[in-house]
């Protein structure tokens, strides 16, 4: 079977070693005997959900997220469809605030593409921190590092999970991320994927679910990956 | 009143830095920060006495070595010169260099100075020490978690230059980041003027145009975002380079002509591409200062690189290489320059988390490590407190080879010990210190 992943503008977002989330679906869905294509995209391509079987949206800097918000809004029909569709997606960083209905820069407020209810009014410090989770989508804790001024408030949604340590969408609500349908989207970074394969495996199994295969995911080892997780988890935990 | 002041504070920085010698600590910044605090007006009394110029360098890479380079080289024209050249590049480090070259009356006993600078502090420093020229080595991509984007870096820079109207920017023409701070400003430019082909692929941030956001286009290109850029849609370019490197040849040790507002060749024992910018950084200075450049190649053979400057150490009869590395366009360059010695070798690979680290890792994804597969190396071995993410990293680049291990003298001694003629250790900044006074103790026939 073929699986396709579209990673939306990789030239214009790359921070934060970003390229690691595809390494990590890439990887594990290799293992298990799958073919994967990985289709960039550059900006002025028109995205082709049809043949996508999951999004990836990274993180940029102001300037980029204004530019890539704007240029999503010419396809923002299909993209609500394959949200509501179930089609999967992950957004970190600057493109889990873009998909709220609104979000600000230093001297602006801009609308964002509103396929989530979130809100993200831009802070005095930012958020810099290694980040620990309590998902109960998966049944552990998802590691990562934040690095965001935003203050991110969800409404008629829920987070991707509690905070245990970490600031999280907003220093206040002990939240972090949103879920919605197959849609996982968070500020962590670190890269977020390989330190969590469970997470991989999560979007994984949905990717399968909507193709219609219904067998399980045969184990993979991941001992160095939950070495990885557990150097976080030890440190701020324990 | 304020000569006593100053006079309190600078016994106080002197006798402070003198104990923290004796216990056997670095102490090159700590007292410098009491010392503007008993007197905040000393660093500017101190400073303002110097005659010469006072040259600021800042640059995500290469500052340490550009700035000892300018010191000694300005050392060798018969000047007293203030300078930081332990790397304390923020405020209070500044503070005490200067302390360090007054006497207990508060004058200063040299002619210039030429003081490393870290980006984002030169605003908080110029205030107190008002430069004549800024140099700036490049702008990449550092420890995101200090310094947020690169934008932000930039300005920083601009909100420092501003202050001093009258400053002479020495900036990287071949950086297309750098060259933003000498808009509507004095500026001179150093670059490499020839393609030399040592691009490996890498992250990009930078490689868009800042004025109008296109992609930039190049020439020729050297590496990370430098090289001979235009921007197809607006018409940025590369500015025309007043030091520029001609005829580079690599193969042994580094040579090249530097042809521009002088002429002259240059024929140095180093290694890395990367310090052909340190180098023509450092000549830009002197010749701005009106110096000749007579005798300046016996300068940087006598040139000692810091420590973890592709230091050397023979251990056990074999070769080890100990080289500092602290972000993507570093680590890039510490392979590419791996890359150049076809032997079988080992290979470390050591990352810390500490705050003067960077406690985000996230850019080890940014590095081209895969290219290490192409190295020769029989053996790669994973350090530093985060071990395991680098082991997640090699394990997704496809390395099977890959052992996890620590920096105590046994595991040092067990890497130098495996297959391979010699070894490369590729640590970032507080693995580094550790790392080199084990080495230094195994070279020294001290294992325990």
């Amino acid at each position: 079977m073929k699986i396709t992943i579209a990673h939306l503008f990789p030239d214009l977002l790359n921070l934060y070693g970003d390229l690691g989330n595809i390494a990590s679906l890439t990887y594990r869905m290799q293992k298990r005997g799958f073919e994967v294509c990985v289709k960039e995209y550059a900006i002025d391509e028109k995205i082709d959900f049809e043949n996508t079987d999951i999004i990836y949206l990274g993180g940029g800097a102001e300037k980029e997220q204004v530019t890539v918000c704007t240029k999503l809004f010419e396809q923002k029909d299909e993209f609500e469809n394959y949200i509501s569709n179930d089609g999967v997606m992950l957004a970190t960083c600057t493109g889990f605030e873009i998909l709220g209905n609104s979000f600000e820069t230093e001297s602006e407020t801009h609308k964002g593409l509103g396929i989530i209810d979130i809100k993200c009014v831009h802070g005095k410090e930012r958020f810099i921190d290694d980040v620990i989770v309590e998902c109960d989508l998966i049944g552990t804790t998802v590691v990562g590092f934040e690095n965001h001024i935003s203050r991110i408030f969800c409404g008629n949604i829920k987070p991707l999970g509690k905070v245990l340590h970490g600031s999280g969408n907003n220093g206040e609500d002990k939240t972090e991320g949103a879920i919605f349908k197959n849609l996982v989207a968070t500020s962590l970074h670190g890269p977020l994927l390989p330190k969590n394969p469970k997470l991989t495996d999560w979007l994984i199994s949905k990717i399968l679910e909507r193709k219609g295969e219904s067998s399980s995911l045969a184990p993979l080892d991941d001992s160095e990956e939950n070495a990885a997780h557990g150097y976080i988890t030890d440190r701020f935990l324990k | 009143m304020k000569k006593i002041k100053n006079m309190i504070a600078i016994m106080v920085c002197k006798f402070l830095t003198f104990a923290s010698k004796l216990m056997g600590k670095k102490g090159s910044s700590g007292p410098g920060g009491i010392a503007l605090k008993i007197s905040p007006t000393l660093l500017k009394d101190l400073s303002s006495q110097i005659k010469g110029d006072i040259i600021m360098v800042c640059g995500t890479n290469g500052k340490t070595t550009t700035n000892n380079l300018i010191y000694s080289l300005l050392k060798s024209k018969g000047k007293t010169v203030v300078c930081n050249n332990v790397g304390a590049n923020m405020l209070p480090g500044v503070a005490c260099a200067f302390i360090n070259m007054s006497t207990v009356f508060g004058r200063m006993k040299a002619d210039c100075a030429s003081i490393e600078c870290d980006e984002a502090s030169l605003r908080r420093v110029v205030p107190h020490v008002k430069p004549t020229m800024v140099v700036v080595t490049n702008l990449f991509r550092d420890q995101l978690d200090r310094y947020g984007e690169i934008e932000m870096t930039l300005g920083y820079l601009d909100e420092a230059i501003a202050k001093v109207p009258d400053v002479k920017l020495v900036l990287n023409g071949d950086d297309p980041v750098s060259v933003q701070l000498g808009k509507d400003r004095k500026c001179i430019t150093f670059g490499v003027d020839e393609n030399c082909n040592v691009n490996v692929r890498e992250s990009k941030e930078g490689r868009f145009c800042l004025n109008c956001s296109h992609e930039l286009s190049y020439n020729y290109y050297h590496y990370s975002q430098l090289g001979d850029y235009y921007c197809p849609n607006c018409g940025f370019k590369r500015p025309s380079i007043d030091y520029g490197a001609k005829n580079v040849s690599m193969t042994d040790g580094i040579s090249f002509d530097i042809d521009g507002k002088i002429k002259t060749k240059l024929s140095v024992n180093y290694r890395g591409f990367y310090n052909i910018y340190n180098i023509l950084a450092s000549v830009a200075v002197l010749c701005e200062c009106n110096e000749s450049c007579d005798g300046i190649n016996s300068v940087f053979d006598l040139y000692k690189p810091q420590i973890g400057r592709m230091e050397s150490f023979i251990i056990d009869g074999k070769q080890t290489v100990l080289n500092l590395a602290k972000n993507p366009a570093g680590f890039n360059q510490a392979i590419a320059t791996v890359m150049t010695d076809v032997r079988p070798k080992s290979v470390l690979i050591a990352v810390n988390d500490a705050p003067s680290d960077g406690r985000d890792v996230s850019w080890l994804w940014d590095v081209d490590f895969e290219k290490l597969k192409e190295s020769n190396a029989k053996n790669i071995f994973v350090s530093g407190t985060r071990k395991h993410d680098l082991a997640v990293r090699l394990k997704y680049g496809g390395f099977e080879n890959v052992t996890v291990c620590e920096t105590s003298r046994d595991d040092l001694k067990t890497i130098i010990s495996s297959d391979g003629d010699i070894c490369y250790m590729l640590v970032n900044y507080t693995v580094l210190f550790e790392t080199q006074s084990n080495l230094k103790a195994l070279e020294g026939g001290k294992s325990k």
